[in-house]
């Protein structure tokens, strides 16, 4: 791949990519420390792929397992559950009080689900992928992955519902 | 219409469902969309329950969007093409690194075997140097003893020598790291 080539594709994934990683992990740091690690072994991989879709799909699965790996480490230091909302606390000045509650809500009710739970519920709804899309990024089937979805969809509605307690 | 999920006991699929995902991703739902798609997912648990999903999901996903930052790509890509040399010059390395080991290892094998070949001259170099004490505690005369003792083990000498050759090559090779 070109420089320009990654430049192209970069403008059009890092933001996607990091606000998936900082869902995923719960932690803006560790978010950074990830996005940078997944672009380098999508540019070591040196993979060809048929179309842009593929080649972003690739770099979601890349950074999905990521997450997995860093998840199966010995942690040395755990991230506080509310670490995002924290964080992200500061350009929600911006924003209405409200709409941060929200977003709190969200990710308390986010870190609750099982890391594929959010993934999938992440790229369904948050990012508009299609069931194929979401099955060849996580590398699932398409048939399980429809209950799959279901589950944790019902999962964080229960969640969003009842903020305070398990659905 | 809806497949019915046996293990938890309803729907899980509703033919409205991506319609309603995609009223949700576009920003038209509720007001601007299908009033006929807005009704029936007042009625349908699914598709009621994606609204709910993909509205808080995607409004999450755009405020934190617009709110991130991430590094410029040509930092992302400096950064992986310096890291990719260091492990391709770590990569190049190995090889030597195993060298110089076998190498380290291979110069001890050969001390080892010249110590066991000469071990009859180190035991007669013992015997050369209580010799050299007696022969300097009863005379007082040191070079002449040393002369005399060295006339008895040549050997010794030159195994000595050797060694002192060896001995800066051999720890040359087994601790350098390039």
């Amino acid at each position: 791949m070109t420089e320009e080539a990654f430049r192209t594709f970069y403008e059009l994934t890092a933001r996607p990519v990091r606000v998936y990683l900082a869902r995923m992990t719960g932690d803006e740091r560790l978010a950074d420390d990830l996005l940078q690690e997944a672009y380098y072994r999508f540019l070591r991989s040196n993979a060809a792929f048929a179309s842009d879709d593929h080649r972003r799909n690739y770099l979601f699965r890349v950074a999905t397992n990521l997450v997995h790996d860093h998840r199966r480490r010995p942690r040395v230091e755990v991230p506080a559950p509310n670490a995002v909302h924290e964080t992200a606390a500061a350009p929600a000045e911006r924003h209405t009080a409200e709409r941060a509650a929200i977003r709190i809500d969200v990710s308390r009710a986010m870190s609750q689900l099982k890391p594929r739970e959010r993934s999938l519920l992440w790229l369904a709804y948050a990012q508009g992928w299609s069931h194929e899309e979401i099955a060849a990024a996580l590398g699932l089937k398409t048939a399980s992955l429809k209950s799959m979805l279901h589950r944790a969809r019902r999962r964080l509605a229960a969640l969003l519902k009842n903020p305070g307690g398990r659905p | 219409m809806t497949r019915f999920d046996f293990a938890q006991g309803r729907g899980t699929e509703c033919p409205h469902e991506a319609q309603v995902v995609h009223a949700v991703l576009t920003g038209s739902w509720p007001a601007q969309c299908d009033d006929e798609l807005t009704a029936h997912a007042a009625q349908c648990e699914i598709c009621g329950e994606v609204a709910t999903v993909a509205a808080v999901l995607r409004a999450d996903h755009d405020e934190a969007r617009r709110a991130v930052l991430v590094p410029a790509a040509g930092q992302v890509w400096w950064r992986a093409a310096v890291r990719a040399r260091l492990e391709r010059a770590q990569a190049a390395t190995r090889p030597m690194t195993w060298l110089h080991g076998i190498t380290g290892a291979m110069a001890i094998g050969v001390m080892l075997s010249v110590i066991g070949m000469a071990w009859p001259s180190i035991t007669s170099g013992v015997e050369w140097a209580r010799i050299l004490v007696v022969a300097l505690v009863t005379s007082g005369d040191a070079a002449g003893a040393v002369t005399g003792a060295l006339r008895q083990s040549v050997i010794i000498a030159l195994a000595a020598g050797a060694l002192l050759l060896i001995a800066p090559i051999v720890l040359y090779f087994a601790l350098s790291d390039d």
